[in-house]
């Protein structure tokens, strides 16, 4: 049940054809790991709050840096040297007191991402391939949606992976080039929000999701263009 | 047969800024081949030190992935090559 407080809240996005108070109520009783508090993750952990996601559960190993701060913009000066997921879920809480915000400083590692992830949908937030495989092979075992972003520079890709439906991670990562990464806050700002998009519309069951779809973002020629994905059938994770 | 290389942004820079290349090639590779013979620049970004083609390349032809063994496969006249490097920032 939504209390009247909530329904004020959320009154606008009610509004949305194919949302109403049950959609909102979907959102409300929904879960979600959001695997990193960065760049992207502050994008999608600020709109999937203030969206209403009922349970937010942030994974994140690190600290605060002065050099975060042009796009972790969940982070500010004042947090320099905290935890990223400690400054996160007070900004988070600030932002909406109806939801729960669950905090872990944790590194994610092949021993622990199965109990780290429990049966969260998983949205990927994180800024190295590693990582990201071992989310992608979380969401395989465990049958649960995986929502990808990456980016660099004034680029960015987003896909959603289905365990069973389409392809994964590794079908379509083979590697990336080392080194440190450039980027501008405004880039993982569109994609996080893309991402958060997907997350939104999976758990209120609109709308059509990026599955085997690469959508990319090109912010220098302000273009969005998208290319078709398929599994590999040589994958080493999802065959 | 005459394609289309589209450019990605992260490849622009090697291209004068240009996002279309009109090429000539019988399949990806080739046209491949031809882009870096007139861009020579972006051969690093392609290639590791042993010249081998980077898995960090992904292929796409008229916007659907292709695996590495469909890189010598045959295109036709007006088929789009499109190529990405992966990224993983966040």
């Amino acid at each position: 049940m939504l209390s009247k407080r909530e329904l004020a809240r959320y009154e606008r996005q009610i509004l949305i054809p194919g949302w109403s108070k049950s959609g909102q109520e979907k959102l409300k009783k929904a879960k979600v790991l959001v695997a990193g508090a960065g760049g992207l993750g502050s994008a999608i952990l600020t709109y999937l709050a203030v969206a209403g996601v009922g349970r937010i559960k942030i994974i994140d190993g690190d600290k605060v840096e002065l050099s975060n701060l042009n796009r972790q913009v969940l982070h500010s000066d004042k947090d320099i040297g905290r935890n990223k997921v400690d400054s996160a879920k007070e900004k988070l809480e600030a932002l909406n007191l109806d939801i729960k915000v669950e905090a872990i400083k944790e590194t994610i590692t092949e021993d622990n991402v199965f109990e780290l992830v429990e049966d969260y949908p998983i949205v990927d937030a994180m800024d190295n391939l590693p990582t990201r495989f071992l989310l992608n092979r979380a969401a395989l075992r465990s049958n649960l949606p995986l929502f990808h972003g990456a980016v660099y520079g004034f680029e960015g890709r987003v896909t959603t992976i289905i365990p069973g439906k389409t392809s994964c991670l590794r079908c379509l990562y083979q590697g990336v080039l080392p080194g440190k990464i450039p980027v501008v806050g405004v880039t993982p700002a569109v994609i996080g929000c893309i991402q958060a998009t997907e997350v939104i519309k999976y758990f209120l069951g609109i709308g059509e999701l990026l599955t085997d779809r690469l959508l990319i973002y090109d912010g220098l020629s302000m273009k969005f263009s998208e290319v078709g994905l398929k599994k590999d059938p040589n994958c080493c994770e999802c065959k | 047969m005459d394609v289309t290389i589209k450019i990605s942004s992260l490849f622009r820079r090697f291209t004068n800024g240009q996002e279309f290349v009109k090429v000539t090639g019988n399949n990806p590779i080739e046209c491949l081949h031809e882009l870096e013979a007139r861009f020579p620049k972006m051969k690093r970004w392609l290639y590791d030190k042993q010249g081998n083609l980077r898995p960090q390349v992904w292929f796409f032809v008229n916007g659907q992935k292709i695996s590495a063994d469909d890189l010598t496969k045959p295109m036709n006249d007006g088929d789009e090559l499109f190529f990405l490097l992966a990224i993983s920032g966040g």
